[in-house]
């Protein structure tokens, strides 16, 4: 695929961009201008004699479906490539129609207009040109033509944070391939549905990565593509901005055939109960009331699902406080060390009491507690750049620090008393954390970062690798872990950089660090998450393990490769770690 | 320009067959066409232009619609895969065919010599038809191609995660 579609955008863009035309070329006629009649000219093709109740019609036809064409075709290869205004996104593009109008379709529609079968053609007929009118109306046309489009087609992916989108895809007769009998406590290998759900421009419009890679439509053959690669965990975050509708009101006939396929079928689900956004109706994570309506969901949730046994209560912590409060990009969008500081502390108390409603009802439950790892790197000796990289390494413990009452830097610890929460930082502090805990690590290409002179953040790939950063943090917590995320943009490298991953996971294990699992992310594709979902552009970055269309890439073939390779090892198809919690 | 692509997602990768089913849609597809052309008289005329008889002229058709199928579903990778979006690449691929072929090359062969009147119709007709078919088709024809992932899977071992030297292009081994 190209880009994620909206047709129907697409085709009510084209349509009024033909319609803007005439109007237009039909004023100018109105005014006694010499104008060139597009319509009549296609009508007439077709009904050469005709009156024009013969060829007005099928002339408007043609031009509107000729319109919706070149829409869709903007669509799908123009649109937010350039970052202009939309409209002149479309004048843009325009040039192209118009050229081809001019050069090719124009003087093509005068031949066909002929009444001989063949026409002797040179050079001089060729170069010969347009009149100024015939000239000056194409010109025209296409420039309102593409301001029309241009201006109508944007916000091709998401929706508005009040509408609830179109969930198709009931339950289909198929044959499910059946679970694969792993032993209890054998090593995971997982996958997971990209299920982020941020809001963008001030809250007003909803990023929904399920629906925007047609995970709500396909589930059942997503999850029978997860169980081919031979994945035994699949990380899956139902969309909880849709089912907690409100108070004490959930929408579970949502997902409950999902979850009973994974219950009968398989892959075991790592439920994530909140990704990287809330209900609109629980505004953003500045809301301190946040732990409350969270923890109802979470009890309903493993109440209603009993048989659940694994669950990520809130997905990566630091990026959803990052992002929304520190770097302005999703939910409240702001740009404050202080809102930082709430969002992270309202988001560890979710996730504390998240957890213990879970265990209230299912006392075995195990929690992946997924977090991004980061790593500052001072480019020089600069004092300055200096203090930013060891605030930047220090800040990034701060949520999990919280979730497992690790005693805070003395830094961190001064932000919190400045900004008001230090007696809700001791009562974390003093808390139990739960015996079935597992770090999660997720590691990317850019969590490494370099602090440069100016104090910009740049990707620095892979400098030390996730053995020497997911080491930092088995130093600080000592939890079993699990690489809970990893991919590579670039789909032709994606293969090396899975086995290279995976061989960081072999030599930490070695060194003796409990891990238990490992994770490609995600099954599918995913779209706009090379800009943090930042603008509903419907980019899509081939990340998954197959593409939207459900073809396999070749990443999901190596995978499916490693863990046909390393799943019957004795050391893999008995963790240790990972028994010692789940039993 | 292949790196790019490559880059972006947009190779076929190890378990597709992208010319085998692009030369398959584009021979179906030339059915609608040369009804299209027929209609329109237009085979007769294009047989008139080249010098050649009709039979040869569809021979010669057929040939290289099945050539350009290929070329096309190379060309697009992944996304004529797409079922949504694959009638649109198809018939902008046959556009621009018929913007080279019928209104560039054909008169360069005819000596000067193009199709007017109902014969130019029906030929641009016939390679937007074509290519919109060629694309509609293309998914539903390839994928009952595709390797089977078990077997495609073997390609791909711990050895692509090794820097290969300079110059070797070699696949890797299969393990």
């Amino acid at each position: 695929m190209l880009r994620v579609v909206s047709f129907k955008k697409a085709i009510l863009a084209g349509a009024a961009g033909a319609l803007v035309w005439e109007a237009a070329a039909r004023l100018l006629a109105l005014a006694g201008l010499p104008v060139f009649d597009l319509v009549r000219e296609l009508g007439t093709v077709l009904f050469r004699h005709g009156s024009p109740a013969e060829w007005w019609p099928a002339g408007a036809a043609a031009h509107l479906a000729v319109g919706v064409a070149w829409a869709v075709f903007y669509a799908y290869f123009v649109w937010a490539r350039w970052r202009w205004p939309p409209a002149l996104q479309g004048l843009a593009f325009a040039a192209l129609p118009a050229l081809l109008a001019i050069f090719v379709m124009v003087p093509q529609l005068r031949l066909m207009h002929l009444d001989q079968e063949i026409a002797r053609l040179g050079w001089s007929s060729a170069l010969t040109g347009l009149e100024p009118a015939v000239l000056g109306t194409i010109l025209l046309g296409h420039a309102l033509f593409g301001l029309t489009v241009g201006a109508i087609y944007t916000h091709p992916v998401g929706y508005p944070v009040d509408r609830m989108p179109q969930l198709g895809g009931a339950r289909r007769r198929q044959r499910s391939s059946s679970r694969r009998r792993q032993p209890d406590g054998a090593f995971m290998f997982a996958t997971g549905i990209e299920c982020s759900y941020p809001t963008i421009e001030h809250g007003r419009w909803r990023r929904d990565e399920m629906e925007t890679t047609r995970h709500y439509e396909l589930w059942q053959q997503d999850f029978e593509l997860a169980r081919r690669i031979g994945v035994s965990h699949l990380r899956y975050g139902p969309p909880l901005h849709l089912i907690h509708a409100g108070p004490g009101q959930y929408r579970w006939e949502l997902i409950d055939e999902a979850m009973a396929e994974l219950e009968q079928h398989g892959p075991e689900p790592i439920v994530d109960l909140c990704h990287f956004g809330v209900p609109h109706w629980l505004g953003d994570f500045q809301n301190t009331e946040l732990a409350q309506p969270l923890t109802e969901y979470a009890a309903a949730f493993a109440r209603r699902y009993p048989w659940v046994r694994f669950y990520t209560p809130v997905n990566e912590m630091f990026v959803s406080a990052r992002m929304s409060a520190l770097d302005g990009v999703w939910n409240e969008q702001l740009r404050d060390e202080g809102a930082f500081i709430a969002a992270t502390f309202n988001l560890a108390a979710a996730s504390v009491a998240m957890t213990d409603a879970l265990l209230a009802v299912r006392p075995d439950a195990v929690f992946v507690n997924s977090e991004s790892s980061e790593f500052y790197q001072p480019c020089c000796p600069d004092p300055d750049v200096q203090a930013l990289a060891e605030l930047e390494n220090e800040r990034r413990f701060l949520p999990l620090d919280l979730l497992y009452a690790h005693e805070l830097s003395e830094r961190m610890l001064g932000c919190v008393k400045e900004h008001g929460r230090f007696d809700e930082y001791r009562r974390l502090l003093k808390r139990q954390v739960p015996r079935r805990t597992i770090l999660g690590v997720d590691y990317y290409e850019w969590n490494e970062k370099l602090i440069d002179q100016d104090g910009r953040k740049l990707a620095l790939g892979e400098l030390f690798g996730w053995y020497v950063i997911a080491n930092q943090y088995w130093e600080r917590y000592r939890r079993p872990m699990m690489h809970t995320e990893t991919n590579r943009i670039d789909a032709s490298d994606a293969p090396r950089w899975l086995w290279r991953q995976w061989h960081n996971v072999q030599l930490l294990r070695r060194a003796g660090v409990p891990l238990v699992g490992f994770t490609w992310y995600s099954l599918t594709d995913q779209v706009d998450w090379a800009i943090a979902l930042a603008q509903p552009n419907g980019a899509i970055d081939p990340v998954g393990l197959f593409d939207l269309n459900r073809d396999p890439r070749a990443v999901g073939l190596a995978y499916m490769h490693l863990i046909e390779m390393h799943r019957d090892q004795p050391e893999y198809r008995e963790c240790a770690a990972l028994k010692e919690l789940v039993d | 320009m292949a790196g790019f692509l490559s880059a972006h997602g947009y190779d076929p990768g190890p378990t597709q067959r992208p010319f085998l089913a692009g030369a398959i849609s584009g021979i179906v597809a030339t059915i609608p066409a040369i009804a299209i052309l027929q209609a329109f008289g237009s085979l007769r005329v294009e047989a008139k232009i080249l010098g050649i008889s009709e039979f040869a002229t569809l021979a010669a058709g057929w040939i290289i619609m099945a050539l350009s199928g290929a070329v096309y579903a190379r060309l697009f990778g992944r996304a004529a895969n797409e079922k949504r979006g694959g009638w649109l690449f198809g018939m902008a691929f046959g556009f621009a065919l018929w913007a080279g072929g019928g209104v560039l090359i054909l008169p360069l062969v005819g000596g000067g010599n193009a199709p007017a009147g109902e014969a130019a119709i029906g030929l641009f007709l016939s390679l937007v038809a074509w290519g919109a078919t060629l694309g509609a088709l293309h998914p539903f024809i390839h994928r009952p191609l595709h390797e089977r992932l078990e077997t495609a899977a073997r390609w791909l071992g711990p050895d692509v995660g090794a820097v290969k030297p300079r110059n070797d292009r070699r696949t890797p081994a299969r393990s």
